[in-house]
């Protein structure tokens, strides 16, 4: 079932044009990546699909509903419950001790304090940082923080989940470890996940790459249906 | 580095720099005001003859009486207190962005003597312009305001100078001041090309010392009345020891009260974490915990204004139970003078002083709101992003200005007013006789017959404590939430606007 | 190359103690999971070579068995010549010399721009199918250490292929301009 929609999604800066009618489905508990070089309009598609931005032209559907006329407030709401949001770093908020930032979801949604913090220590403990759980984020590595991060995007149970160059200020290991704990526990509970990023190896985590060049879906991009060379491989 | 060079990195940043420049001079010129006043208060000649020769030339008992003119200049000095704190408010407007860019240049080489020079340079030329042309506006002033009445007396000193000496201290003196603490607060940044990145956590909240120095503020204030009997006579000691007790016991319960911000914003912090349950309380919170000083930078104006009203109040109820003492006595005595009102209208023109530092205080508090809030605007970019609603945001700012502030200002309210009671402790007249008559007018006026109507009345001696001027403090204490609630509310605008999403873009 | 690797891993195999051919098989595709498998024939025909050369000797046979079950030992010799192939140092790409490249420059030597272009695209996605699929077999929580240093052995070498594809693509034109000036 397709879960998200865009259709001709348009949206400039100023009068620089970032996407230039961008067409996508994303199915429920499917991994799409998005690649394609800097300043191809990667970061901006997925803002518009998350609803934090909104398109200049075009739809973005939610379920068969259009969510890019709906109001702040209720696309406010959409991200808090649905949805799960997660950067390349600093997303954190630097007062709040790790497990504080992972139950902040849970508390903004009525949930109560204990209830949250139990929550909370379950998903940090799935991603190997519970003992972390009431050390601030100045405090941790940038992999632990990252950890921390995809914690609090999950611990909603969200049913996307949209991750703009998660591993991006990880090394190589690191990265592929927090890649690995998201992809395995998006797939256990069936959340969907847009990966924007610019690495092919990590555009293999996903089921699906689309390819963005110059703010259009770049349809030559992964053509499979030459045969393979003596037939094997 | 040339000067070209020097010039064009200075001059190199953004609008919130421009802001930060016109506000440092607007507090040099709003410095240069006061002190000039001060001084030209204090330059006024005494005419010769003995202590209590009055300058006839002025219409204001203020300036006329020399026994008044010190406390007016005094005053006069207080209100530069205010205005230095929005001063260091303005110095810290946008500097983060500044310290970055500062950060920068060291990285590209430059030395940490020449990007002090760069700040320096900005700060004191900023200073230095808003000081002359503070000059120019009391030098201005002078000119249009030198109207003499028909008796031909004025309204005020426009007739005398300051020495140029003087001028020249608070003109040049002024940025030199400004510079060195830009130069002090940029320490980190000059330090490490790295700028301040990751800050070592706080592992314990500010100790209690706050508590210590008010003692001594308070302590001081009291000793005054103490010292001034021991050494009655004593002119020597006495003219430098009870200023210094007054100096002393000012800043030392200023600085007392600005630090004990520090830890009452790390205890508020501290019991809204433990009993908090909505994420606004939380976030806020988490900041009072994490940067418990910054309710002291924020308030510190706020509070010095309110302390010096609290004291104001106390003196004023000194004043009221003084004339009710003694227009008693003249009743007992068999004649009412009325109230007095001389002291009473002084202590108007107090108040409103204080009102003007609470007002000025008060922006003071906007623009540390603003850059607060300007200074976190990628972290709440970020949480918008992720869902957090924007009123939440704006009730967690809230929560982080206002409970560590009403607190404070109630704090600052009883130390003004132990202050000022130190000072005054109680009101009391001293016994006397009169010789009053008791007949008609022309009985009295024979000097045969009047001996037989006059008898001697006694006076005894009385002392009454004053009142807590609970009313005053009240009015004063809610002046202040009121001035708090409103930057806040002016804040909070501002927050909506300012948390655009296309900051994520620059994630 | 190849061939010289495989008597070498026999030799290492065969450091262990002696075994015999049947052995020697599995334990090179265990410790090697993502190597073409090795075929019988290939082992006796190596180890007959290495025999020949003295540098391993048959060490017995389990009548029990039948007559290919020979079990080999090292020899002196044997271990001298895998510690000098293991303290050489491989020579860092001497060539670079690749189907991929070479494909690619015959493509514009014999065709025009998109013929090298189409390539490359299926080129780059048969790249990202097998990278993804080896990413999969990484991820499995079932997958032993060999299996995912060999996984990775693959995915650093294909993702570098895929950087080289992509930056290509988009110099692929100007390349044509300058072998067909």
């Amino acid at each position: 079932m397709t879960q998200l929609q865009a259709r001709g999604v348009v949206r400039a800066y100023g009068p620089t044009p970032a996407l230039r009618g961008v067409t996508l489905d994303v199915a429920e508990g499917e991994i799409v990546a998005v690649t394609g070089p800097s300043g191809c309009g990667k970061s901006t598609l997925l803002h518009c699909l998350a609803g934090i931005l909104r398109p200049d032209a075009g739809e973005v559907t939610w379920r068969g509903h259009r969510i890019d006329t709906w109001s702040e407030a209720a696309r406010s709401r959409l991200r808090r419950t649905e949805f799960g949001v997660l950067f390349q770093f600093g997303q954190l908020v630097a007062e709040l001790t790790a497990a504080e930032n992972v139950s902040l979801p849970l508390l903004l949604a009525g949930t109560g304090r204990r209830e949250a913090r139990t929550a909370a220590l379950t998903w940090l403990e799935r991603f190997g940082v519970a003992e972390l759980a009431d050390v601030r984020p100045g405090e941790l590595s940038g992999g632990q923080q990252q950890r921390c991060a995809t914690a609090r995007a999950l611990v909603t149970e969200p049913r996307v989940l949209f991750a703009d160059e998660p591993t991006g200020a990880l090394d190589t290991l690191t990265g592929e470890q927090v890649l690995t704990q998201l992809v395995r526990l998006a797939r256990e509970q069936h959340t969907s996940v847009v990966l924007i990023t610019h690495e092919p190896r990590i555009a293999a985590y996903a089921d699906r790459e689309i390819m963005l060049r110059d703010g259009l879906v770049d349809h030559t991009g992964l053509g499979l249906d030459v045969p393979l060379a003596g037939g094997a491989r | 580095m040339r000067p070209g060079t020097l010039v064009r990195l200075a001059l190199a940043g953004t609008r919130t720099d421009t802001a930060r420049v016109v506000l440092t001079a607007l507090s040099a010129l709003l410095a240069t005001l006061a002190g000039l006043a001060a001084l030209t208060v204090l330059a006024i000649d005494k005419p010769p003859g003995d202590a209590w020769t009055e300058s006839e030339q002025y219409r204001n008992a203020l300036l006329r009486e020399p026994g008044l003119r010190g406390g007016t200049a005094f005053a006069l000095l207080m209100l530069t207190i205010p205005v230095l704190a929005l001063a260091g408010q303005c110095a810290r407007l946008g500097a983060p962005a500044r310290d970055r860019r500062l950060a920068a240049l060291r990285l590209a080489g430059a030395t940490p003597g020449q990007v002090t020079r760069l700040a320096v340079l900005e700060t004191g030329v900023a200073a230095l312009l808003g000081t002359l042309a503070g000059l120019g506006l009391h030098l201005g002033g002078r000119e249009i305001l030198h109207r003499p009445d028909a008796q031909g007396r004025l309204a005020l000193p426009t007739d005398v100078l300051p020495s140029t000496g003087a001028i020249a201290a608070v003109v040049l003196g002024l940025p030199v001041l400004a510079a060195l603490a830009t130069a002090l607060m940029l320490r980190t940044v000059t330090a490490s090309p790295l700028g301040v990145s990751r800050r070592a956590p706080r592992e314990r909240g500010p100790r209690p010392w706050a508590g210590i120095l008010i003692g001594v503020g308070v302590a001081s204030f009291a000793a005054v009345r103490p010292v001034a009997y021991r050494f009655d006579g004593n002119d020597e000691v006495l003219g430098w020891l009870v200023p210094l007790l007054f100096v002393a016991g000012a800043l030392a319960a200023m600085i007392g009260v600005v630090i004990g911000t520090g830890w009452i914003s790390y205890t508020c912090g501290r019991l809204l974490r433990r009993y908090a349950r909505r994420p606004p309380a939380l976030l806020a919170a988490g900041r009072l915990m994490a940067d418990p000083w910054a309710g002291s930078r924020t308030f510190a104006a706020l509070l010095a204004a309110v302390i010096f009203g609290a004291g104001a109040a106390a003196l004023r109820a000194y004043f009221v139970t003084q004339d009710q003492l003694q227009r008693a006595q003249s009743q007992l005595a068999g004649a009412d003078g009325g109230a007095d009102p001389f002291y009473l209208s002084t202590m108007d023109l107090v108040d409103a002083a204080v009102a003007v530092a609470i007002l000025i205080a008060a922006g003071g508090l906007m623009v540390a709101l603003v850059e607060g809030i300007v200074a976190r605007r990628r972290a709440y970019a970020a949480l918008v992003a992720t869902g957090v609603p924007r009123g939440t945001l704006s009730r967690s700012v809230a929560w982080q200005a206002l409970t560590p502030a009403v607190p404070a200002i109630l704090l600052a309210l009883a130390v003004g007013e132990l202050l000022g009671r130190g000072l005054f402790p109680r009101a009391a007249t001293g016994g006397s006789s009169a010789q009053v008559c008791n007949a008609t007018a022309a009985l009295c006026d024979d000097p045969a017959t009047r001996e037989r109507y006059t008898r001697i009345v006694e006076t005894p001696g009385a002392e009454r404590v004053p009142d807590v001027p609970l009313e005053h403090l009240a009015w004063l204490g809610a002046g202040a939430t009121v001035a708090v609630l409103v930057t806040v509310g002016v804040g909070l605008l501002f927050l909506r606007v300012s948390i655009a999403l296309d900051e994520l873009r620059t994630a | 190359m190849g061939g010289v690797s495989t008597s070498h891993v026999l030799l290492g195999l065969l450091a262990a103690g002696s075994r015999h051919g049947y052995d020697l098989k599995r334990a090179h595709d265990e410790r090697l999971p993502r190597a073409r498998p090795l075929a019988f024939g290939q082992v006796y025909a190596t180890l007959g070579r290495l025999q020949r050369d003295g540098l391993v000797a048959a060490a017995g046979q389990d009548r029990a068995a039948g007559p290919d079950r020979t079990t080999y030992a090292l020899t002196d010799p044997g271990r001298a010549a895998l510690d000098e192939w293991l303290s050489t140092v491989e020579p860092p790409m001497p060539y670079v010399a690749s189907t991929l490249f070479t494909k690619v420059v015959v493509a514009l030597l014999v065709a025009d721009v998109d013929r090298a272009r189409s390539y490359l695209i299926a080129q780059r996605g048969a790249h990202s199918a097998r990278l993804r699929e080896l990413t999969a077999a990484k991820a499995d929580p079932a997958a032993t250490l060999s299996d995912v240093i060999a996984a990775d052995f693959a995915i650093d070498h294909l993702d570098a292929d895929l950087r080289w594809l992509r930056a290509t693509l988009d110099r692929v034109a100007d390349w044509h301009r300058e072998v067909h000036p």
